[in-house]
């Protein structure tokens, strides 16, 4: 970065280090596990040290820890039924069994299982932003290639893009997802769990993803598809002109000076169908798999938590506003010619 | 390859039509080597077109083009006769440069990309030999100390400028100049034209649609009077300003030279 570029940015890099910096700070004094489990009642703590020597497991113990802060929750089930929960925040444990601070350790252990950082499996966030950001990379791709098919003067090329976005267009993404998961299995005598190893205990889930993914990424570039051709179209015709006056080839036209300068164009709307895959991936629960929404949804039914949906709308929100930054940052990249 | 040619680009009974439109009508036009013919007019004349269906920007509907005396196309009535073989067309299509109206340069490349873009990937030249060369022609259009700016951040005369130095970066032996002057500040005209004077002066083979009489007064070796889609009327400057025979082309020369 320039120097004058640096000075322009000094407000927000201030702020973000200040903001860093804190958390850092609030991360360093949260009290340890064991500060929380050290907290226990007399009686569960009776319970717990049984357990360190059975291998008969009495007492439930789930630990969340969300950097600057942590959750505990221990519970007993059978005749002596207990249940005690704590929160550690700033050096300090509170007890978390009623008001406020009840809903501060749901807060924290919903947000926990949301983002999916104790699983791992691809679940929760993990789950949503891989499949998210993979749907829009392949999509792009996808969408490029049907694009310069859709724009090419060989009709047929043309005609199957236009098919091949019509369909993907027109029907809908659930059913898609089916007939990726389902169908085409059933068709050609296959699982997409036998891509992976019998001995893989996540083999289903993994093949699910896999799935999902392929029906994503087929849906996207329809989408993608035309963002790439509206951006390719609304460059100079005399950029095509001069290129072919200098001799270059209708690949190298491409390649070189028409989708170099079409990307910029194409990163509003990119950014808005990242935005719109990043929601629709609640879809994949039809297929077993846990996205952020299923998530919420499951704890919702299993809990009775309706507060549950105020911490997911807030993790959608974080996502959108960091990758709506990163695609700031790029469209700024490819503008320093501007 | 033979040098051995009369006419470097000859063009018979060249027609053009867009739907009903005629916009060129039998054109027949020969030019020797080092020649340098200014093509005036009124506009709707015709002129870009003649000029664009050279080089292949504007498919005509029918016609013989020659390129070095071979026949390098030959269309009737929208339908290809007879035609070189597509390599031997690339290659003689890579002899003529092109300098178009609105520049044109690849905005996200800097100047001396610009330039050196075409002979690195068509013709496949090295890159440092291709650089060299693209200093020495940006220095010659006087513009060498902005060959890491982006076109963007040049005037619509240096734009221009870098466009010649584009052009002339493939080593052509024919430029077309297609209104080069015409999207231009006046204060900036006089660069551009000063360029184009030396680089006729250099002996090149020039077809320039132009609206500056003076500089087709002072460097064209022949003028051509295009009107309604046909050469109205052809000769030396001489000839055509101080002593028009077609009425059209008095009425012409009044009107532009009392503005």
């Amino acid at each position: 970065m320039k120097k004058a570029e640096l000075k322009k940015h000094s407000g927000k890099i201030i702020t973000a280090a200040v903001i860093i910096l804190i958390c850092i700070i609030l991360g360093i004094l949260k009290p340890g596990r064991e500060a929380l489990m050290t907290q226990t009642s007399p009686e569960m703590q009776k319970m717990i040290d049984a357990d360190a020597n059975s291998t008969r497991k009495r007492v439930t113990v789930t630990y969340n820890s969300l950097f600057i802060i942590n959750y505990a929750s221990l519970s007993t089930s059978g005749a002596n039924v207990m249940s005690e929960r704590y929160v550690g925040f700033l050096g300090k444990v509170y007890p978390a069994d009623e008001g406020a601070m009840k809903v501060v350790g749901q807060m924290v252990n919903y947000t926990y299982r949301m983002l999916g950082v104790g699983e791992n499996l691809m679940h929760g966030a993990k789950l949503t932003i891989t499949l998210t950001t993979l749907t829009v990379l392949f999509g792009v791709l996808l969408g490029t290639l049907l694009a310069l098919g859709k724009i090419s003067k060989k009709k047929i090329l043309s005609k199957l893009s236009g098919a091949y976005i019509f369909f993907f267009r027109g029907t809908p993404l659930l059913i898609q997802i089916f007939v990726v998961y389902f169908t085409v299995p059933g068709i050609f005598g296959f699982a997409w769990r036998d891509l992976f190893g019998v001995n893989d205990a996540e083999a289903v889930y993994k093949g699910a993803f896999v799935a999902a993914l392929i029906a994503f990424a087929l849906n996207s570039g329809a989408y993608c598809a035309e963002i790439v051709r509206s951006a390719i179209q609304s460059i100079d015709k005399g950029q095509f002109e001069a290129a072919k006056a200098l001799g270059m080839s209708y690949g190298q036209t491409m390649t070189r000076i028409i989708i170099p300068q079409s990307i910029r164009r194409m990163i509003p709307n990119v950014s808005n169908e990242f935005i719109m895959v990043l929601k629709d991936a609640s879809l994949v629960f039809a297929i077993s798999l846990m996205d952020i929404t299923t998530v919420s949804k499951n704890i919702m039914t299993s809990e009775g938590s309706y507060l549950v949906f105020i911490p997911a709308l807030v993790i959608y929100l974080v996502i959108t506003a960091f990758f709506g930054f990163i695609f700031d940052k790029i469209e700024k990249k490819f503008s320093v010619y501007e | 390859m033979s040098d051995q040619y009369e006419y470097i680009l000859k063009t018979e009974h060249v027609s053009k039509r867009f739907g009903t439109l005629e916009v060129l009508k039998d054109i027949n036009l020969s030019v020797k080597k080092g020649e340098v013919i200014c093509i005036i007019g009124p506009s709707g004349a015709g002129k870009s077109t003649f000029l664009r269906s050279l080089n292949q920007l504007e498919k005509i509907t029918s016609g013989k083009i020659f390129i070095r005396d071979e026949l390098f196309l030959h269309r009737e009535n929208d339908h290809t006769v007879d035609k070189l073989p597509r390599e031997k067309q690339q290659e003689l299509l890579l002899e003529m440069g092109m300098v178009f109206q609105r520049f044109n340069l690849f905005p996200h490349k800097t100047v001396l990309q610009n330039v050196c873009e075409a002979p690195v990937i068509v013709k496949k030249e090295k890159k440092e030999e291709v650089e060299e060369r693209a200093k020495e022609l940006l220095d010659r259009v006087g513009l060498s100390e902005k060959a890491n700016e982006y076109p963007s951040r040049l005037s619509g005369g240096q734009q221009q400028r870098v466009a010649i130095a584009r052009a002339l970066a493939m080593n052509p032996e024919i430029m077309l100049f297609d209104e080069p002057t015409s999207a231009l500040d006046p204060e900036l005209v006089g660069d551009v034209l000063k360029v184009m004077k030396e680089l006729a002066e250099s002996g090149m083979t020039m077809l320039c649609v132009t609206h500056e009489m003076g500089f087709a007064r002072e460097v064209a070796d022949r003028v051509l009077f295009m009107a309604d889609g046909i050469i109205a009327e052809e000769g030396t400057p001489e000839e055509i300003f101080t002593n028009p025979k077609a009425e059209r082309t008095r009425n012409f020369l009044n009107a532009v030279l009392e503005a």
